[in-house]
């Protein structure tokens, strides 16, 4: 298959030749550039299904290329390396092993939603990033990301009384990243806050962490969600085929 | 019944942030609203809107969320106008208008919530989300506001930011873009009109609508502070004294990150933040503490007093 993608050429791939002669034929320096031929075979043809099963990832069919998210992006004008439009490239070709080489940095889209903003096809891309990030996490290939983790402390809460008690939030995304609470930069924030002493919000929020703020008759609601998270997750391992994986895999232990 | 008289009665949706670390917002809301002689009825027994994060799991439970919100202001108290002063309420409050109204998908499975919940579904029209910039823009407009100055905000300069939630996505708010004295969501201007009312000089700031990385203030703290940083210095170049916020995670993300980035890059940015309402309170003659200043977490006491606002 031709190159579609320049991104696809690896810099490690560029091969310039200080002293080359090929045939009696001068080709040394960078006017003779060679890129390496490679082959890829893995295509994943399921990748584009897979994401557009999650939430967030179902219109990424629309996408046409143009590049304006990446060129709207927030992230990407503090990393380059951050390009949804190339992500979006890239599974709906099914390029998997190419995508997981940026891994580790899908998670950090700020959800800004300067891309659906300017998006003309609707592929809403901070969905995208959203289920891409959790499509790798399902399989394996990242682990929980802080944000995740955040949200999932986050939604635990809500939840369980409705609300959300802000210190208690973060108590526990810094023990469940196991992060310490007091860095510098937090004990400083606290200090100047209690310079100048705002003793009913003080008291109020100490008082918060003991007496959590909750919604009255909250549990019927709360258990209802949980119940729709739950089918929603069994949705979406059977498009993931995850489920079909783990029965393989019992049904070879078995034997 | 004109807008006017529509908005001088609402439901308040004060949401999370604004019991916590936002309660300065909260305060000075309440007590704009009451020196203004509108009146704030807040929503029974509400919840969480979702925030930024429960979307992240299932983006039809922040619909739900938010749509129970609306659900009591309509069905419980007979409302039909919902101020949100936080912009992480308010979007999600019109995202979920949107969703409930365009999508039946989202419209069943808040439906199905909603009964096992058991509480009246919320129907897409029922109720009018606002933001507290609407709220005091259309009940009381700039005119109205410049007659009850007492303290003038001039010689104070301003850099309006309005954040990401405000304006983004274009979908999910109808009535801006929609022409002359209409809000813009590439260049809003609302709270430039109120505080340029109260006398104050806004500066040409252009990121108004750009991201605070609030979404990862924890999660991923040097890409927040690293865009907050940003923000600070481009307010500092444009000759500005204070940034004026309305929306808690912003203003929660300034405060934040402007000491790490002293912290940890080394980067000190003097500049003020405060929230819209602070500034238009005490440009309506109310003292520092009655609109939180003392619960913000950078010390704005001096300034202030310099300014002749204490």
């Amino acid at each position: 298959m031709p190159i579609h993608e320049k991104s696809l050429i690896r810099p490690e791939n560029l091969k310039t030749h200080d002293e080359l002669v090929i045939d009696g034929i001068d080709v040394s320096g960078h006017w003779s550039t060679f890129i390496e031929p490679r082959v890829v075979t893995d295509y994943n043809e399921a990748l584009e299904e897979e994401i557009a099963a999650l939430p967030g990832g179902e219109y990424i069919h629309r996408c046409w290329q143009c590049g304006s998210c990446t060129n709207s992006c927030t992230v990407h004008a503090i990393n380059e390396d951050f390009n949804p439009r190339y992500w979006i490239y890239l599974i709906r070709m099914g390029m998997e092993s190419e995508l997981l080489r940026d891994k580790d940095i899908i998670w950090q889209c700020v959800s800004c939603n300067k891309c659906t903003y300017a998006c003309p096809r609707d592929v809403f891309p901070e969905g995208v990033m959203k289920a891409t990030s959790h499509w790798l996490e399902r399989k394996g290939h990242t682990p929980m990301s802080p944000s995740m983790h955040f949200d999932e402390v986050f939604t635990e809460q809500i939840l369980k009384t409705g609300k959300i008690e802000e210190s208690r939030t973060i108590r526990r995304f810094f023990s469940r990243t196991k992060q310490g609470l007091f860095q510098g930069w937090m004990i400083e924030m606290v200090k100047q806050l209690l310079k100048h002493l705002p003793i009913g919000l003080l008291t109020r929020m100490g008082l918060a962490t003991f007496i959590a703020p909750r919604t009255r008759d909250w549990s019927r609601a709360g258990s209802a969600m949980q119940e729709y998270i739950d089918e929603q997750y069994e949705k979406q391992e059977q498009a993931l085929t995850l489920a079909q994986l783990v029965e393989v895999a019992r049904e070879d232990a078995a034997a | 019944m004109t807008t006017k008289d529509k908005y001088k009665k609402v439901a308040y949706y004060p949401g999370c942030a604004l019991e916590g670390t936002g309660h300065a917002y909260n305060r000075s809301t309440k007590a704009v609203g009451k020196k203004l002689g509108l009146d704030l009825v807040e929503v029974e027994n509400w919840n969480c809107c979702g925030a930024m994060e429960v979307k992240n799991v299932d983006p039809k439970l922040q619909t739900y969320l938010s749509s129970r919100v609306m659900s009591v202001a309509a069905n419980e108290m007979n409302m039909d106008v919902v101020m949100a002063p936080c912009n992480g309420c308010y979007h999600n409050l019109k995202k979920a208008e949107y969703d409930l109204k365009n999508d039946a998908e989202s419209a069943e499975v808040v439906d199905g919530l909603s009964k096992k919940a058991g509480h009246k579904t919320y129907e897409s029209g029922q109720v009018e989300t606002i933001h507290a910039l609407d709220w005091i823009k259309d009940a009381i407009g700039e005119d109205g506001l410049a007659e009850r100055v007492k303290n003038s905000l001039s010689g104070i300069k301003v850099a309006n930011y309005y954040g990401c939630m405000y304006t983004r996505p274009r979908h999910i708010f109808p009535e801006k873009d929609a022409g002359p004295g209409s809000e813009s969501t590439s260049k809003p201007h609302f709270m430039d009109d109120l505080l340029a009312a109260a006398g104050a000089e806004n500066v040409e700031f252009p990121l108004k609508t750009a991201c605070c990385g609030g979404a990862h203030t924890l999660s991923d703290s040097d890409t927040s502070t690293k865009l907050v940083l940003n923000i600070l210095q481009a307010a500092k170049l444009a000759g500005a004294d204070v940034i004026a916020t309305e929306c808690p995670t912003c203003h929660t993300g300034l405060e934040m990150h402007q000491i790490r980035a002293e912290k940890t890059l080394g980067e000190k940015v003097d500049i003020k933040v405060l929230y819209f309402t602070q500034l238009l309170g005490m440009a309506l003659g109310l003292k520092p503490k009655k609109v939180g200043v003392h619960e913000n977490i950078s010390d704005s006491m001096q300034f202030l007093k310099e300014k002749g606002l204490t």
